[in-house]
């Protein structure tokens, strides 16, 4: 389903972290290896303060990582300064979650989504009028509604022309950090209806971020959950409820409220929450909330291998298999 | 005698009327749910029992009555004698009801000193003992920090500690879960249920998530415009019901193995 040449960036061995007060560090991301294929969209799910959000703003060149590349058809992006960042941009877009504060008040609708363009010198001051109403009509707004102002209308309608932002400069890569979240669920689903239809249209790749495993799963080609700063299953999006291996990735499972459940069945979910990234435990790090933990959970890191092509999980429960994989756990 | 009732309770705003003829009894332990989209009129409703309506807003016509006691009337003492200890209600960020200068335990006290005559250490104690059974680790801690240094599903089981600090008869939940995680969300419910079990605490409870009310409720109310545009027991709602907007509903709702789009 995925192959090697569709490859459009790759995150390599991507660490972050931030000073913090004392003299402590905060390890929000550490070690994440992933890849975006052309035309297909990568989920990233996982608690609030797991690094998700801190991970995408470091695709969109909007922070540095303090280790690792990030190669965008090749070119390591992490290391672009000036001019050459700037030209970048246009690549790789961003989606963000609150619409109404990431547009500015003051500014019209057209101003909005042509600055874009502006910046980057795809159109002329005078084709502005044309160039709002084209992509307005792409994401199904009336074209009159460049002269609104982003207070006169609906969060599902600001959500709108955040996208049509987004995709004016036909990016290959567009970041999405809960785009839906703020949003009626009715709402959320005109909205992903309207993205996937445009990734088909237009062949662009999606990162998502999520922390709904049932939204996610509906329109992601791939599924990255991440815990604690660190990626604990990658797999495709399709068989998350039927495939999930790692502890946590079942524990979310267990907490979407489905239609379609049995409504008489005590929830069972995890206790507890996420620990500090100030003082991530050696070992696994979802050691403390694990209901399987085991000895070797508290001293060693599992790593992330395949279980099979398309599908890694980062559990000592599945580790034990063959004499290679056990011999290169060591490193931790 | 059911223990609330609406009857055909219309809600205004400045004589405009924002909610039309709400009709609804709840029994104790009973749990209904009110689903709709925003501006629906879902929180006017629940505010409007507990009488914390907004600038302007009224009861224009129809009459709330709680254990046979008309509510929209009473004056503001016997509010005082009401809210927190026969009724309460948990906000969508119980974070932001609470005194931001003032660490949990200040204001817990406070709470505490108003509905009882005790000492501050009595207090103190009485509310460890309420966030120790909301499952927040370490209560004393807790009571030292303020606001800002909790998460938010802390801040969520504080506010929860506090609304049932004297086990009302009636718990009114106001999108307590939205800004949750779901992991969080999970077990904020769980704790909701559990209330009810072993207090008999009747709960109304708004949310815009259809999974999480069918979960919770004996009887659900989807809103619409200010109207109640359909109603019923769970099993009417989810399988029954021919109302083209509560179907609407029902599908945008995201579910596991559930519709994909690509």
């Amino acid at each position: 389903m995925f192959d090697e040449k569709d490859v459009i960036l790759e995150a390599k061995h991507i660490t972050r972290k931030f000073p913090a007060a004392g003299g402590r560090t905060l390890t929000a991301c550490e070690n994440v290896n992933l890849k975006f294929y052309r035309g297909k969209t990568l989920g990233l799910v996982g608690e609030s303060g797991c690094g998700k959000s801190t991970f995408m703003r470091l695709l969109v060149s909007l922070d540095q990582p303090t280790e690792g590349e990030i190669l965008f058809h090749g070119k390591d992006i992490t290391k672009l300064k000036g001019e050459e960042l700037r030209r970048n941009h246009q690549y790789i877009q961003m989606v963000f979650q609150d619409p109404s504060e990431s547009f500015n008040p003051k500014m019209k609708i057209r101003d909005i989504i042509c600055e874009p363009l502006l910046n980057f010198k795809r159109i002329k001051a005078n084709e502005k009028d044309t160039a709002a109403r084209r992509l307005l009509e792409m994401v199904d707004l009336p074209g009159d509604f460049a002269d609104r102002y982003p207070h006169n209308m609906s969060g599902g309608q600001r959500q709108r022309v955040a996208i049509a932002r987004a995709i004016a400069l036909e990016p290959e890569l567009v970041i999405m950090d809960e785009a839906t979240c703020a949003l009626d669920v009715s709402v959320q689903k005109t909205i992903i209806e309207l993205v996937v239809g445009l990734q088909k249209k237009k062949n662009i790749s999606i990162g998502f971020i999520a922390h709904d495993l049932g939204l996610i799963q509906s329109f992601a080609h791939q599924i990255a959950v991440m815990y604690l700063g660190t990626i604990v299953e990658v797999l495709p999006g399709e068989e998350i409820s039927s495939r999930a291996m790692h502890p946590y990735t079942q524990a979310l499972l267990g907490a979407v409220f489905d239609l379609h459940m049995d409504f008489s069945k005590k929830i069972e979910v995890i206790e507890g929450e996420v620990p500090s990234p100030l003082e991530i435990p050696p070992g696994c790090p979802f050691q403390r909330r694990c209901g399987r933990c085991m000895e070797i959970c508290k001293k060693e890191r599992p790593v992330l291998r395949n279980v099979t092509e398309d599908h890694q999980v980062a559990c000592h429960l599945y580790q034990n298999g063959s004499g290679r994989q056990t011999a290169c756990t060591g490193s931790g | 005698m059911a223990m609330l009732e609406l009857k055909d309770v219309t809600i205004s705003y400045k004589g405009i009327p924002a909610v039309r003829d709400i009709h609804m009894k709840l029994d104790e332990g009973g749990i209904c749910g009110i689903v709709g989209e925003s501006g629906s009129g879902k929180t006017t409703v629940i505010r409007a029992i507990l009488g914390l309506l907004p600038g302007g807003g009224r009861v224009t016509k129809g009459d709330i009555l709680f254990d046979g006691e008309s509510l929209p009337g009473k004056s503001k003492e016997e509010w005082r004698k009401l809210r927190g200890s026969e009724i309460s209600m948990i906000f969508q960020d119980s974070g932001a009801m609470m005194n931001p200068t003032r660490k949990i335990g200040s204001c817990f006290v406070e709470y505490i000193r108003t509905h009882e005559k005790i000492s501050k250490k009595e207090a103190w104690d009485k509310g460890v003992m309420m966030l120790e059974r909301m499952r927040l680790p370490s209560g004393d801690n807790i009571m030292k920090s303020y606001p800002f240094q909790l998460s938010g599903g802390m801040r969520q089981r504080v506010g929860i500690a506090m609304a049932m600090t004297y086990q009302p008869k009636l718990l009114l939940a106001d999108e307590p879960t939205s800004a949750l995680d779901v992991t969080t969300q999970a077990q904020i419910i769980r704790q909701f249920m559990e209330l009810r079990d072993e207090y008999g605490t009747a709960i109304m409870i708004v949310t815009h998530n259809l999974g999480v009310a069918a979960y919770m409720s004996d009887y659900i109310m989807v809103m619409r415009h200010g109207i109640v545009e359909d109603e019923g027991s769970v099993d009417y709602i989810l399988n029954k019901s021919r109302d083209a907007y509560t179907k609407e509903l029902l599908d945008a709702v995201p579910s596991l193995g559930g519709v994909r789009y690509v």
